[in-house]
């Protein structure tokens, strides 16, 4: 019977042990995942002290294979058997990628041979630490990248920031990159990228996939894949190979110490606007100039961007290019970010808004088309004037409709006047507004003179306030100043 | 908050460079929106007397110029009957949020002293400005003596 026992627990533990596999004492452990070109995947705890050699000797067994034969690749890079485990940048539940190293052709043609030749001095090279590690920061010109004292290393190694939809803000983010064509991480990249271009635009920098047996190769002529970069949030424990996050590239460690723009401090973490200046905010600043022109509806509607901003100081072609810097916002304005860029966009299409209040749906109508049904509220309005739909020419005003005639019943048009909901607003808005004579924008004119400039984004119309018309060197010469 | 930070920091330059030309700076540190100083002309027919003027800077500061508002009546062409001043520097569409306010004062001071009739508030005085100098400079300066503040010990 107790022979029975002991059985039972020998192989209970020998399953454990094959499970585990390796028979090391873990202090501080790591779980990953090993990926294989095989299509199998394990589940490892690592130790960070652990050198690549000791991860091969691990994983080879697995797959059938000697040490030697192994490549670890990780983050554009083939691992070196004497680089440590905690240099590599490599977090939780991150996947490392295990194939079995090609054997070299024998008859090679010579296309292949030149390539082979190219491809082996620079793994020898660069083969080292993955990618992240070992990047300088991109902001840094070339020859500045040369004299960096010792003092100001940690501080240039490359710090890249994600807008992390998980951890919803700002996060710190972590460089991958895989194969643009079967998307596969284990891919060794043939260069560095130097700059944001390199890493933000597509088809900049070769290198060699070996996700599979067979290398994914770009055309006939069998040139090399593409690398595709892409971000993850270095913050929360990586949720596999889809699990990616927004660059925010704009959004840079403060290595030359620039004083912020708006509130001159001087803090770690800035946003360079991308102007030939790089104006400098510090991410509050960035995040109240936001604010005050998203309130003030001076986003811009760009044709190949979206809703954006240019440099606080209005310099030349400085629109940000990626939008998702606005998730700096909280989130009710994003939200408001979103619904305004939403309205911008059907006002460009040639759409209209429903006037019903708290509607507002974007409608976009045909142009003989006078009598607009709302789908979202049901709303029957005229497209010229945006009233109640009616038959023949607009009225200038809504008529007021208190004391009509055919009422059943008495009431005191006067109390009408006080009750009613929203009126009071309406009311202030008319009496102290004139609309914008090309945007229809209720206009306030805060004091100087007539000439107004509608300062809703995308209209600009120059106009005079005493004309209701386009300003003229008549309105100029005869009521400048009322 | 943006506003507050920086305003601390530009008082607080203000006050140690000691402008001759703005003097009498008050500021509730309460509330650092609104400023409240003297300005001291050099050229007649303001240099008799001193103005004192109101700073308001609003809450999306710097991202928003502030406005400047004079508290004290002066016959100028770019100064209006409410004290309103026109001054390129801190109109929206030439706003910069690095402007500083020194440099807005210094602006001001420069318009004050030198008018531009090119671009008035008050075309009657723009005009009598142009046409009849002596006339304005005249009364302009019965304004300043009639208005003015007394200026600081200099």
């Amino acid at each position: 019977m107790w022979f029975l026992i002991d059985f039972i627990r020998n192989i209970m533990n020998h399953i454990l042990q094959l499970f585990r596999f390796g028979r090391k004492t873990i202090t501080n452990k790591l779980s990953i995942y090993i990926k294989t070109n095989t299509g199998r995947s394990l589940a490892v705890d690592l130790d960070p002290k652990w050198n690549i050699k000791v991860v091969k000797e691990l994983v080879a067994p697995q797959l059938d294979l000697q040490p030697d034969e192994v490549k670890i690749i990780f983050a554009g890079r083939e691992l070196d058997d004497n680089i440590i485990i905690e240099e590599c940048d490599l977090g939780e539940k991150s996947i490392l990628h295990a194939v079995k190293a090609r054997p070299r052709k024998k008859n090679l043609d010579k296309h292949d041979l030149e390539r082979n030749v190219i491809e082996e001095g620079i793994e020898e090279s660069s083969s080292s630490k993955p990618l992240s590690q070992t990047l300088v920061d991109l902001q840094l010109e070339n020859e500045e990248r040369e004299n960096i004292s010792d003092e100001l290393k940690e501080r240039s190694k490359a710090h890249f920031f994600v807008h992390c939809s998980q951890c919803k803000e700002l996060c710190p983010g972590k460089l991958r990159v895989r194969c643009s064509i079967c998307k596969g991480g284990a891919f060794t990249v043939h260069r560095d990228p130097e700059c944001w271009d390199d890493v933000l635009k597509a088809h900049r920098i070769h290198g060699c996939c070996e996700n599979h047996e067979i290398p994914c190769v770009t055309n006939d002529q069998g040139d090399l894949p593409f690398a595709e970069f892409y971000f993850k949030c270095a913050r929360h424990s990586s949720g596999g190979e889809s699990d990616f996050a927004a660059p925010l590239n704009l959004i840079k460690i403060n290595i030359k110490n620039v004083p912020c723009l708006a509130c001159t401090d001087v803090v770690d973490t800035v946003l360079v606007f991308p102007c030939a200046s790089g104006h400098v905010t510090c991410l509050d600043c960035f995040r109240q100039y936001c604010l005050s022109r998203l309130m003030d509806r001076q986003f811009i509607c760009h044709p190949d961007i979206g809703y954006t901003l240019t440099c606080p100081a209005r310099c030349d072609n400085s629109f940000i290019e990626e939008i998702h810097h606005f998730k700096l916002l909280p989130k009710q304005h994003y939200d408001r970010y979103q619904h305004f860029a939403a309205e911008e966009y059907v006002l460009q299409a040639g759409g209209i808004l429903c006037p019903q209040p708290g509607c507002g749906m974007g409608l976009i109508v045909g142009e003989d088309c006078l009598k607009v049904v709302c789908q979202g509220c049901g709303f029957v309005f005229c497209k010229n004037c945006l009233q109640g739909y009616h038959l023949g020419e607009c009225l200038p005003e809504a008529p007021n409709s208190g004391n009509a005639g055919s009422c059943l019943y008495e009431f005191d048009p006067e109390r009408a006047a006080y009750a009613r909901w929203d009126e009071a607003s309406t009311v202030t808005i008319k009496v102290i507004t004139k609309p914008c004579p090309q945007c229809r924008t209720p206009t306030e004119r805060a004091g100087g003179c007539m000439h107004m400039v509608c300062t809703r984004s995308g209209c600009g119309c120059e106009w005079c306030w005493v004309c209701q018309t386009e300003w003229t060197r008549d309105c100029m010469g005869a009521h400048w100043f009322g | 908050m943006t506003s507050t930070r920086r305003l601390q920091k530009e008082l607080a330059d203000l006050r140690s460079s000691d402008l001759k030309s703005f003097k009498d700076i008050q500021v509730d540190e309460a509330n650092l929106l609104v400023w409240n100083g003297l300005i001291i002309p050099e050229n007649p027919p303001y240099n008799k007397g001193a103005f004192r003027i109101e700073i308001n800077f609003p809450a999306e500061y710097p991202f928003k110029p502030p406005k400047i508002c004079f508290k004290t009546k002066i016959y100028h062409p770019n100064i209006d009957e409410k004290g309103q001043v026109c001054l390129p520097i801190i109109s929206a569409e030439n706003w910069k949020p690095a402007t500083k306010t020194d440099q807005v004062i210094q602006a001001l001071i420069a318009l004050v002293n030198d008018p531009e009739p090119e671009h008035p508030l008050r075309a009657d005085l723009a005009e009598e400005f142009q046409k009849d100098r002596k006339k304005f400079f005249k009364t302009a300066e019965d304004f300043t003596r009639k208005h003015s503040e007394k200026r600081p010990n200099e």
